[in-house]
């Protein structure tokens, strides 16, 4: 899995590059919308299908909240620790790491905000924790515990990496994992909101 | 919110009427669409014009931004998650 992700995403780089035009680009870019949904719909599909997880989201207990506040926590105080060395101002890289993942709106709201150095950084920064954590679930899963890797996902946990995160973990895990997502994407464009009027 | 709702919708067409026969199709196309999702991404990164001048100025900074919140989110959930499955435990113990 890894290495398709890994392939798929040097052949995207290589073709934004070289081989397709601005609009063929933009075609894509936009129409990778529909890709999305089509994978919620099958995600939604396996969730369907395992009669199980109906009995025991009855059962959902205080975890349902500890992963959100742990991963929106953990995110603050992470770019807050870069935050202390980044040439950005301590602000603008804190707002980067808020982000948790949603790489579109934090480098719109962000070059708004800071300017284009700053939405360019929060793009790339926040593309590249949805990629590592193509890379790393699996892993945190096996080493961490599922919770931990649902983390890693941050607000990305609701939708591209729901699959990877259902592949390696359980069904169960596609509850905790729809409410993070949900619950970190709505604390995105708040966090930035309030950092910049602070 | 709409791609809430379709997902929604997948839940109901597995419960109520997906056979069991198509679950593995439905793997299959579950990995083609993250592996097609990933290629976009690529293409988005890729269509920016000073992309590599981004990269090397703010590859380093953008990694680190990437990787330090990442980490500290898993470690402060893994330990949360600990902590409350350890209480948990004790209480049944008791």
């Amino acid at each position: 899995m890894a290495i398709f992700v890994i392939l798929a995403l040097l052949l995207g780089v290589a073709c934004g590059q070289v081989f397709f035009s601005e609009e063929t680009a933009g075609f894509i870019s936009e129409k990778s919308e529909w890709v999305l949904m089509l994978l919620m719909f099958s995600v939604g599909i396996s969730v369907g299908t395992n009669r199980e997880l109906f009995q025991k989201l009855r059962r959902m207990d205080l975890r349902v909240w500890m992963v959100p506040v742990g991963v929106i926590l953990g995110s603050l105080l992470g770019s807050a620790l870069c935050g202390v060395l980044a040439p950005f101002g301590f602000l603008p890289t804190l707002s980067v790491g808020a982000g948790m993942g949603w790489y579109s709106l934090s480098g719109v709201m962000l070059s708004d905000f800071y300017g284009a150095e700053v939405g360019a950084l929060a793009f790339l920064s926040n593309l590249l924790r949805e990629l590592i954590s193509f890379l790393t679930i699996p892993l945190a899963v096996r080493y961490l515990n599922p919770y931990a890797a649902i983390a890693l996902a941050g607000a990305t946990s609701e939708d591209t990496t729901l699959p990877i995160l259902m592949r390696h973990s359980s069904a169960e895990m596609v509850v905790y994992s729809v409410i993070n997502g949900v619950l970190t994407s709505a604390a995105v464009p708040v966090l930035l909101r309030m950092f910049y009027i602070s | 919110m709409l791609i809430l709702l379709i997902m929604a919708a997948g839940v109901f067409v597995g419960y109520f009427w997906l056979p069991k026969k198509l679950c593995r199709l439905n793997t299959w196309i579950q990995l083609g669409c993250t592996v097609v999702l990933v290629f976009c991404m690529g293409v988005v990164l890729g269509m920016r014009k000073n992309f590599w001048e981004e990269l090397a100025s703010l590859g380093f900074w953008s990694l680190l931004l990437a990787v330090l919140p990442m980490g500290c989110s898993a470690a402060l959930v893994f330990l949360l998650t600990r902590f409350w499955e350890k209480r948990k435990e004790k209480k049944e113990e008791s």
